[in-house]
């Protein structure tokens, strides 16, 4: 690794890529960090190539040119760190890079694109820190990555239309799905259609789920969502409720079933942590999908020098993440002058245009699968909600009474967003909680501080320290 | 045992592996954490405070539910690794 880069992408999801390939060749130092071992984020999962045929695996248009994409990236003239996280980003774009879990690089940016993406949204249910309740990504990266099912007997509770998705893979691969039970209430869905432009493509690939698991007699229900999931060392059983309109259980309404796995999420949330270390300004915006990362047209952010893209601007999926790889990479292009002023003028236009339009819908699907006042209201009050440090709802409700009104201050009184996972997993929901049983707005409330190492690391790592 | 590996796929190179001392056999570009799983172990650990059991949660390398040692490397996340042959992994049932 050098001391020195002209631009450090951090995220090798789909804008990251996009970005990396049009800066690519053209003489910049250019360092590309992601976690993982591969390139491509969690859309364009790395499906092992015999897998792949055997699964009979077909990727849509779009994820073929993002395999394509990455193929090309790697063959390029940039410096690529897999397995590699950015542990700290101090003055002056100062990086601490940790490779690997084992050694730790100090590296100076003179640009940085943010391209960190988004993670999974939970609404806490009885039971749900039990083995075998798994977030729905985590089984769509074992059957599509690893050609492993979740369990034999699964459910589906939650929200959004990756519920779907999921569904149709374990119908595909032999699992018996006992049903998807998603949260919100299906005429909802007809009323927001005519408030934004909806985009055919992704209701045609929705369509194609739909009619999978429709011609496999697996039940779908709408305002219904898992409330308690049991069993001793993992989930034997799950009840699954009708809800109101506001999202409150309907008392008589309880159904139980045996299962062995109980898969759930309520959409995604953008990871605003690093950007934030940076000092990065952040805004709120449920129609956005919630705290989301500040951005000029330009998708330059607060700071200059230091711009934004993908999820963290916003959550709308792909297609937005591919364009905004495109207009961060212009106006890295311009800030080095590889740009006619002409040329970058009209793509940008071209490209912001085409921006207004993914952002409406991602509106469309963030405020139908948007988590409501009563479905908070209406969590018990013995339920996990900081997974890290088993902090309860009724010790988060004491605190609140008690006048810790913000995340800070459950920090320091219950230990909330305190452990290894520093708050990624219960943030939102506490955001979620503190509004609603305080009336404050979420601006008033802000978020969870960051402080380096924004990732716990292996003291080894620091051990191994070069400078 | 209950193989949870979806069946008729031809799978990548077969590598030997041990959980807890016993061996299992994986293949290469599974992860730590579809191996256990595909092997009936669900349990990795107990949580911090409640004593509380725990497995696979985010998948994703976010949530730190999933850890497990790794060639006697403690609190790793299971879902960011990927089986090597004669890899070690022990699961934290008992301990806290």
């Amino acid at each position: 690794m050098k001391k020195k880069y002209n631009v450090v992408i951090i995220g090798g999801g789909f804008s990251g890529l996009v970005a990396a390939d049009i800066l690519s060749n053209r003489g910049l130092s250019i360092l590309f960090v992601d976690e993982n071992n591969y390139l491509g984020g969690q859309l364009l999962r790395k499906i092992p190539e015999r897998l792949g045929k055997y699964l009979k695996y077909k990727p849509d248009s779009i994820k073929k040119y993002g395999y394509n994409l990455a193929k090309k990236v790697f063959d390029s003239d940039i410096e690529i760190a897999l397995n590699s996280r950015v542990i700290g980003i101090y003055k002056d774009k100062e990086l601490l890079v940790e490779v690997e879990e084992k050694k730790v690089f100090n590296v100076k940016a003179e640009v940085i694109l943010f391209a960190t993406g988004a993670r999974e949204r939970f609404l806490p249910f009885k039971g749900w820190t039990l083995p075998g309740v798994y977030s729905t990504g985590m089984a769509q990266i074992m059957m599509k990555s690893s050609g492993v099912l979740p369990g034999r007997n699964v459910l589906i509770s939650g929200s959004g239309m990756f519920l779907f998705a999921v569904g149709y893979e374990l119908i595909k691969n032999g699992a018996k799905l006992h049903g998807i039970y998603e949260n919100s209430g299906f005429v909802d869905k007809v009323k927001l259609i005519s408030q934004f432009i909806p985009q055919f493509s992704k209701f045609a690939e929705g369509g194609r789920y739909l009619f999978k698991i429709y011609s496999s007699l697996v039940p779908i229900r709408y305002r219904r969502r898992v409330i308690e999931a049991r069993g001793d060392k993992g989930v034997e059983e799950v009840v699954v409720a009708k809800l109101n309109k506001e999202g409150y259980p309907i008392s008589g309404s309880e159904k139980v079933y045996k299962v062995d796995s109980l898969l759930t999420g309520f959409g995604f949330v953008a990871n605003i942590e690093l950007p934030q270390l940076a000092g990065c300004e952040t805004e709120f915006d449920k129609k956005k999908g919630g705290w989301i990362i500040k951005v000029k047209d330009n998708l330059e952010t607060s700071i200059s020098d230091i711009y934004a893209a993908g999820e963290i601007t916003g959550i709308a999926g792909s297609l937005k993440s591919i364009n905004e790889g495109k207009i961060a990479a212009n106006s890295i292009l311009k800030r080095f002058k590889l740009i006619e002023n002409n040329d970058y003028e009209n793509n940008l236009k071209k490209l912001i245009n085409e921006r207004k339009k993914h952002l409406k819908f991602g509106e469309y699907f963030n405020t139908l699968y948007s988590i409501g006042k009563g479905d908070i209201l209406s969590i018990d009050d013995n339920t996990v909600i900081c997974r890290c440090e088993d902090v309860k709802l009724k010790d988060i409700k004491e605190s609140v009474k008690n006048g810790y009104t913000t995340p800070g201050g459950l920090k320091i009184s219950v230990r909330a967003g305190m452990g290894n996972c520093q708050a990624r997993t219960c943030g939102p929901v506490i955001y979620d909680i503190i509004n609603v049983l305080t009336n404050k707005g979420y601006k008033d409330i802000g978020t969870f501080s960051v402080r380096p190492p924004i990732k716990p690391i292996c003291m080894n790592s620091l051990k191994n320290f070069e400078d | 045992m209950n193989d949870l590996r979806i069946k008729g796929i031809k799978r990548q190179e077969e590598v030997k592996i041990k959980v807890n001392g016993q061996e299992v056999i994986a293949y290469e570009s599974e992860t730590v954490l579809s191996v256990l799983i595909a092997n009936g172990f669900k349990v990795f650990r107990k949580s911090a405070v409640e004593n509380e059991y725990r497995g696979g949660f985010c998948g994703m390398g976010v949530c730190y539910d999933c850890l497990v040692t790794i060639n006697g490397v403690p609190q790793l996340r299971s879902c960011m690794y990927y089986v090597k042959e004669g890899m070690e992994i022990e699961t934290d049932e008992e301990k806290v």
